[in-house]
């Protein structure tokens, strides 16, 4: 009887311990399913949910810049280049010659002028990128004003407050390396030379690579003016990370303003 | 899933309809962390300052 009754409380103990240990493995199983889930459909979700929304947005953006090109165009104005402002925004409508000498009021002549389109509202895409050496930017990727994190699902974004594509000074253009659509994700191959073009409301603006470099998020001298018409590109780095920026220079070699900017 | 349908009130096609709504709905938040951690962590794109 005592036996009959030690064997059935030692097997009633046995299920109870293998039931506990067959939960524990359920709910760690189930747990490791459930997380696996979740972390795929992020990676799914960044790679491609987000470059999909971007690339179809493209279609739409590119209308949006064709159309506000013609508009842009019709507000360009002519004005006198100075060199010491270099880096400033000039001021449509106004603008002292070269040479014109203050003391007497007398005027000389105005030697060298730039053609300046109006500043872009924030959100708008203004601009058309282009990079012949790198397959995705070949065909163009649209650029809208401002690098807020809305502005940049789109892909690409002006840093407000920077010279504007083409103009004296520094114009300063952010871009995602690895989601939504992944404009600048292939700027590590950008070499001293190549080219990079900018289509605006004024034309294009051929730009050289010059150097690239790898800073810290905080480095904010990348985007200070500059002497001369600088087009400076930047993006995470490396890839899938955004501890450090992949800073790409390049300097303005052709378009309706080079010949002004560079013969100062 | 079977479990969590009849936890739901209302009859059968209630219960199921619930259920779609609520799958959606954690579809859509989800779809919003993503979004977030990743243009947080992954790829801020890319910008100074």
């Amino acid at each position: 009887m005592d036996d009959s009754f030690n064997t059935t409380a030692t097997s009633t103990r046995a299920r109870t311990s293998s039931s506990v240990v067959v939960k524990t493995i359920r709910v760690i199983g189930w747990t490791s399913l459930i997380a696996g889930i979740l972390i795929l459909g992020f990676v799914a979700q960044q790679l491609f949910v987000t470059s999909w929304f971007a690339d179809r947005n493209q279609a739409a953006l590119e209308d949006q810049a064709q159309t506000y090109f013609t508009e842009a165009s019709a507000g360009a104005e002519v004005v006198p280049y100075v060199p010491s402002q270099a880096g400033l925004q000039p001021e449509t409508g106004s603008g002292t010659p070269v040479g014109a000498d203050p003391s007497d009021g007398t005027e000389m002549e105005v030697r060298r002028t730039i053609l300046v389109e109006p500043a872009p509202p924030v959100h708008q895409a203004f601009a058309i990128i282009r990079v012949p050496t790198i397959d995705k930017l070949k065909d163009g990727w649209t650029v809208v004003e401002g690098v807020t994190r809305s502005d940049l699902k789109n892909g690409a974004g002006h840093m407000p407050h920077t010279a504007l594509p083409g103009q004296p000074g520094n114009a300063v253009i952010s871009g995602h390396r690895t989601t939504y659509g992944a404009p600048f994700h292939d700027f590590d191959q950008l070499e001293p030379g190549d080219i990079i073009e900018v289509e605006t409301a004024i034309g294009v603006h051929t730009y050289a690579v010059r150097e690239t470099e790898i800073v810290r998020p905080t480095e904010l001298w990348v985007t200070e003016p500059r002497d001369g018409a600088w087009l400076t590109l930047t993006t995470c780095d490396p890839k899938f990370s955004s501890r450090r920026r992949l800073v790409v220079f390049a300097e303005l070699v052709d378009g309706p303003n080079a010949e002004a900017i560079l013969g100062a | 899933m079977r479990r969590f349908i009849e936890v739901l009130p209302g009859p059968k096609p209630v219960k199921y309809s619930l259920a779609v709504a609520i799958v959606l709905v954690a579809l859509v938040a989800l779809f919003f962390i993503y979004d977030w951690v990743g243009s947080s962590v992954l790829d801020t794109g890319g910008t100074i300052g």
